[in-house]
């Protein structure tokens, strides 16, 4: 979208010049949920142009892996995505274990399903309730950050932190659970689907929501390729592509789910209620998940033996899985050194921050919050 | 796969010098000459037996030349750029390849194939110093705009100011605890202890 | 004018026209799915414990593997160095020196013996990402997180604890008291 007229000359009213109103928002704006500033040229209420500007939050995660053995970078990958830490730590693990052929015992890869499909409700439940504030309703924020709170006081009692975990390792996890703790998990589960209805009818089927959201910012399965779109973004789009399910790592091939895809129930096939529907249902889905570990778990050691000095060897691996907001996908050159040679990490915001320009022009100023909300952003993760 | 896919590539685009590079472990991937990128990821992207129809990442690696040492074999001074492809349709993956010198590296953009080489050609370039020709808005994106030097070069030293800060301040370098082992030593020579 | 313009832009059902039956069922669905919210909001009122805590007056009790503010305990450490080797942020620094010959070895309470002089085991705890890594690798478990948040302090050069300072002790009594 090119912008070289700034001033703009409205038919019937020659000789009266209007011009485009650049507006900034962000990078400190409630609704750009971190420091993103977008700028965005509007003509009067609509947005002719929108350039996102990122950065703010650059710590060159890469660089540091650099100089960091492979265990130490587990808590820098926490901080990348802190919304759901656990989904960032096994896309990195899982990555280093292919390489070195790692065997993981049966119960640790238990764990790690769990806590990670809690870790994707926490995060969906995050983007609930901001994306319910970004569209002006308070309540369901406080009802959603309710029950977050039990998953995030459950991850404090396995790992000891409420949100950066450094609890998946290499060669499997820190701590075992408890009997008392996977009861724990059940209940919780039995409560959260009841919930998740409460939910849905508060806000997902709400006529004002629905006005608010529905054909607003449609994203086309053309384009949502185009721009390497994935996660909640791409089946909102109608595409069916979970990596859970398509590619399963871990033991995701031993469950029994279903993929939620957007159909245009309430306007058009990908537009926001549709990206908005598809966290509400994967949440169903991840408590399915959960139940079936629940049942499947079994005993055993939590650790296999990993030697003091991790080494991969010599070559390059790409690994992706699936976090809540897309592929995490992570690309490790090794020279067979202890340090990484190189660590980029695909990060799903990234790519999705490259939508906004595709998506605003011609949105209303207010519907263009909507549409930041809708695909849901961490900046940690887009800046790293 | 890649052998064939390697093959079909040298087949259409004759100048391409396709080849499969395997480490140790982990993947496999296919090198191909730079002039010739372009071409390629038009065949890759068009051809029915590829479709690779999303891009994914652009990653740009840097290597100084070195000797071999015991836990790592020689390299040359270069540059290497990854470009991750992925069919969803198909269901597959590659790590496509290319070669560049460490001064003034260029390369032709994909942006006309894939829109979400756009904002990856931006970070290859911040952090790599790879120059993208063709382009449409081939700016710095993580780091300021008037930042110097790249980053995720192997050699890259940090700049001492900018705007006025100081980058990397001494006093929140913990300098005195860090250095409290050697200043022990000092004073334990000037007292003859 | 506004709606012209969008018009132009393609936005033509900015302000589409609309039946006059599907009028009055937009304004039904409105205004049921709103009761049907209200009610759910409603029934929080009374079904629901409030969920918040006063907090400097009540105080949470924090889980056993809480990872809060570090605590070396110096007696049993053996300046192994490999707590400051693990260290992602580097913010371990320890120094140590030989104990000369002829010195009794003291032995920590696991039996390990102790054969280097401590002469500094400092931690900045604002650098400190409270990983946990330090404390799973120390051989003679000393270096433990304790379940202590609450060090805000005026100066970052504060932050920074000598572990071999003896005021440090009497920290860790009030930790442990309560």
């Amino acid at each position: 979208m090119d912008v070289k007229r700034d001033r703009i000359q409205t038919e019937g009213q020659e000789g009266v010049e209007s011009e485009l109103l650049t507006l900034n928002m962000g990078p400190q704006h409630p609704a750009t949920h971190g420091v993103l500033r977008v700028e965005i040229k509007t003509d009067s209420e609509v947005v002719v142009q929108a350039i996102p500007h990122i950065g703010y939050l650059h710590r060159c995660f890469e660089k540091h892996a650099e100089n960091l053995d492979y265990r130490g970078i587990i808590p820098f990958v926490d901080r990348m995505d802190y919304l759901a830490a656990m989904n960032m730590e096994l896309g990195y693990v899982t990555a280093c274990e292919k390489m070195m052929g790692q065997e993981v015992p049966i119960r640790a890869e238990y764990i790690r399903v769990i806590v990670c499909e809690l870790g994707r409700i926490a995060s969906h439940l995050l983007a609930f309730g901001t994306y319910a504030i970004d569209l002006g309703a308070f309540t369901p924020f406080l009802y959603a950050f309710d029950m977050r709170e039990k998953i995030l006081r459950f991850f404090e009692e396995i790992s000891g932190a409420r949100l950066l975990y450094n609890y998946i390792w290499i060669g499997g996890v820190w701590n075992d659970l408890t009997d008392a703790q996977l009861g724990l998990i059940e209940t919780f589960c039995d409560e959260m689907w009841e919930e998740i209805d409460k939910y849905n009818n508060l806000v997902s089927y709400n006529k004002i929501f629905i006005n608010r959201t529905a054909n607003v910012g449609v994203l086309s399965e053309e384009a949502a390729y185009q721009y390497g779109a994935t996660g909640p973004i791409l089946r909102g789009s109608g595409v069916e592509w979970d990596l859970r399910k398509k590619r399963p790592y871990s033991i995701y091939d031993r469950f029994d789910f279903s993929i939620p895809v957007g159909s245009g129930e309430q306007g058009s096939k990908g537009d926001c209620w549709d990206r908005h529907i598809v966290r509400m249902r994967e949440m169903y889905e991840s408590i399915k998940i959960v139940r079936q570990c629940l049942k499947g778990i079994e005993a055993g050691p939590v650790m296999s033996k990993v030697s003091k000095i991790i080494r991969l060897p010599q070559g390059e691996i790409y690994h992706k899985t699936e976090s809540p907001r897309g592929e995490i996908g992570y690309h490790i050159v090794s020279t067979g050194d202890k340090k990484p040679h190189r660590i980029k990490v695909k990060s799903p915001c990234f790519t999705h921050v490259s939508l906004l320009p595709h998506l605003a022009p011609g949105l209303l100023v207010a519907d263009f919050v909507a549409v930041i909300g809708s695909i849901d952003i961490v900046l940690g993760e887009v800046d790293r | 796969m890649h052998e064939e896919w390697a093959a079909l590539l040298s087949d259409r685009v004759p100048d391409c010098e396709a080849k499969v590079v395997f480490g140790k472990a982990g993947d496999k991937s296919i090198f191909v000459a730079s002039p010739s990128l372009h071409r390629v990821c038009t065949l890759l992207f068009s051809h029915e037996d590829f479709d690779f129809h999303v891009l994914q990442l652009i990653t740009g690696h840097d290597y100084l030349a070195s000797e071999e040492t015991k836990d790592t074999p020689a390299q040359r001074a270069r540059i290497e750029v990854s470009y991750l492809l992925t069919s969803f349709r198909k269901n597959h993956d590659l790590i496509l390849k290319v070669e560049l010198p460490r001064e003034n590296p260029t390369l032709d953009s994909v942006c006309d194939l894939w829109a979400s080489a756009n904002f990856q050609e931006r970070e290859c370039f911040d952090m790599v110093g790879v120059r993208f020709e063709n382009h449409p808005d081939l700016r710095r994106i993580l780091c300021p705009d008037d930042w110097e030097g790249y980053p995720l070069r192997r050699d890259y030293e940090v700049q001492k100011s900018w705007h006025g800060m100081e980058v990397e301040p001494e006093h929140k370098m913990n300098l005195p605890e860090r250095e409290f082992e050697k200043r022990q030593k000092e004073m334990a020579a000037k007292h003859g202890v | 004018m506004i709606s012209e313009r969008m018009e132009a832009k393609g936005l033509s059902d900015f302000e589409e026209s609309i039946s006059f039956r599907q009028y009055f069922i937009n304004i039904w669905q409105a205004v049921f799915s709103v009761a049907k919210g209200m009610w759910i909001t409603f029934r929080y009122v009374w079904a629901h414990k409030p969920v918040t805590i006063e907090y400097p007056e009540v105080r949470e009790v924090l889980p056993e593997r809480s990872r809060g503010r570090l605590y070396n305990d110096v007696a049993d450490c053996i300046a192994c160095n490999q707590c400051a080797m693990v260290c992602p942020v580097d913010c371990i620094y320890i120094a140590s020196t030989p104990k000369p010959e002829g010195e009794e070895i003291p032995k920590t309470s696991n039996g390990t013996p102790i054969r280097l002089n401590l002469n500094q085991f400092t931690i900045d705890e604002a650098l400190c990402c409270y990983c946990g890594l330090c404390t799973t690798v120390c051989p003679t478990e000393c270096l433990t997180h304790t379940k202590d948040f609450e060090f805000t302090q005026y100066d970052l050069d504060q932050m920074k604890y000598d572990y071999l300072d003896p005021e440090i002790v009497a920290w860790r009594d009030r930790i442990v008291e309560k």
